[in-house]
């Protein structure tokens, strides 16, 4: 026998290697993540825009003004098995404008036009208050500025709109710019489950 | 016509007029003591609010009313409980498969009307609990539009019944055969004769000389109208917890406005300040108002 190494020698320290490697590569990668365990989210009872009893007050813009993103990560959600499909809606109506000939208000509370009101079923034409209507929001559009979730807020309307991180958006900061912003703490790192 | 608050009657705590967690109706006898229902019970106070009797409920009840022969009806989710005036339990009305939450109830002549919030509509039995008919669903949302999910009704001396169609800011005037006769109201922020938010009046009560009371949410307040729809009178809405909605209202002989402070566990009453003699003086007939 002489020292070469053989080549059992030689694959088992590549073995070996590539173990190591592995083992080092996964804690590394698990110690990347635990540093930035969770995501942002929004604690609704907190928000302003979607805390009870705050009223009169106007809409917090922080999430839409804030975000690093051009178009903020946060967005306005309606949920519809919640919404009471009103034919004067305060969330798309801005309840405050002058009325029209019909009786609706003239002008939409969304500055970006983002909601989408559809009338549901066959429509009454000479009677605009004798319908079922559908708000959509159209999240290409809406910049999560929150109006509308003030305006839905109850006892107003029905709470049905609320406003939600878009995980798929978000870039995940780890300060993030609107968490910072947030005057009520709403805004917050959510610990992994 | 101006209002005042007169006094108070039950409010949140453990004595034995107060509830816990939640009041939800009143009613009146014709001996103008008041029914109150919250939590899962009812509660009879008298003239100068104080406690007559309590007793429990089967479940939570949404409104109480009592009949001419001082019977008193309970309103719950899918039934109607009926006690004597003692408290104990005659009968329970059931429908099933028809009748959903019931939100006010009101006697027309020998039939029994419940407002169905379940399903948008106002449900006539005959004295034995058989179904008749149905009031308020021959439109084109299919029943009364309330995105509160709480409808209310009264009848007038006449069986004329005034719905409180909320969603389409209107005090609406029905046959028993549920036929519309007019409405009247519309919405408007400005004004406070209009009607705001997503959905008001949501309660509505009448006085012995007709005028139309009602109450709203956000601003919480309550308002008297002629039968025509002009508002005489405006209350709150300093008057009342900004943060309550569907607030019953109830009307005694002396044209006292008994209101549902559903915040804070109360009933509110107010009188004229112009008398009593101002509150019970005809209206005009209750003819006014937009015909369909």
């Amino acid at each position: 026998m002489n020292g070469e190494p053989t080549r059992r020698d030689v694959l088992g320290h590549a073995a070996r290697g590539a173990g190591l490697l592995a083992v080092g590569g996964t804690a590394a990668w698990l110690s990347l993540r635990a540093g930035k365990a969770g995501a942002w989210t929004i604690d609704w009872t907190k928000c302003v825009n979607s805390r009870l009893g705050a009223t009169g007050v106007p809409a917090c813009e922080k999430c839409a003004s804030t975000c690093v993103l051009p178009l903020s990560a946060v967005r306005a959600v309606n949920d519809h098995s919640r919404c009471g499909r009103c034919c004067i809606c305060p969330a798309y109506f801005d309840v405050t404008s002058d009325l029209g000939p019909d009786g609706l208000p003239t002008q939409k509370l969304c500055p970006r036009d983002a909601i989408r009101r559809t009338p549901i079923g066959e429509v009454d034409p000479s009677d605009p208050l004798n319908n079922f209507y559908e708000y959509l929001i159209d999240e290409v559009k809406c910049n999560g500025c929150g109006r509308c979730v003030m305006g839905c807020k109850e006892p107003a309307g029905l709470g049905s709109i609320r406003l939600e991180v878009r995980y798929n958006l978000c870039l995940d900061c780890n300060r993030c710019s609107i968490a910072q912003a947030c005057p009520d703490d709403a805004y917050l790192r959510k610990p992994a489950t | 016509m101006r209002y005042r608050q007169f006094s108070t009657r039950a409010g949140r705590g453990v004595h034995g007029d107060q509830f816990k967690d939640a009041v939800r109706g009143v009613g009146l006898d014709r001996s103008d003591r008041l029914y109150v229902v919250g939590d899962s019970e009812a509660a009879v106070l008298d003239g100068d609010g104080r406690l007559l009797r309590r007793w429990p409920t089967g479940g939570p009840g949404y409104c109480i009313a009592v009949d001419i022969n001082g019977n008193v009806y309970v309103g719950e989710t899918c039934r109607i409980e009926v006690f004597d005036g003692m408290g104990r339990l005659l009968r329970t009305h059931r429908d099933a498969g028809r009748l959903g939450t019931v939100t006010a109830i009101g006697f027309a002549g020998e039939d029994l009307l419940a407002a169905d919030a379940t399903h948008r509509c106002i449900r006539r039995y005959d004295r034995d609990g058989r179904f008749v008919n149905n009031i308020g669903d021959r439109n084109n949302t299919k029943g009364f539009l309330i995105p509160n999910g709480h409808l209310d009704f009264c009848l007038d001396a006449n069986g004329i019944i005034y719905a409180a169609n909320a969603g389409k800011y209107r005090i609406e005037r029905y046959t028993s055969a549920g036929e519309l006769l007019s409405h009247f109201g519309r919405f408007g922020t400005r004004n406070p004769e209009d009607f705001p938010g997503c959905c008001n009046p949501t309660n509505v009560a009448l006085t012995a000389a007709g005028r139309v009371v009602v109450t709203e949410k956000a601003p919480a307040r309550a308002k008297v109208y002629d039968a025509a729809g002009t508002m005489l009178c405006l209350i709150g809405p300093d008057a009342f917890d900004q943060s309550c909605r569907n607030m019953d209202v109830a009307v005694d002989s002396r044209g006292r406005i008994y209101v549902v402070d559903t915040a804070r566990l109360l009933v509110r009453v107010f009188e004229s300040q112009d008398g009593p003699a101002a509150a019970t003086s005809a209206s005009s007939p209750a003819s006014g108002g937009v015909r369909p």
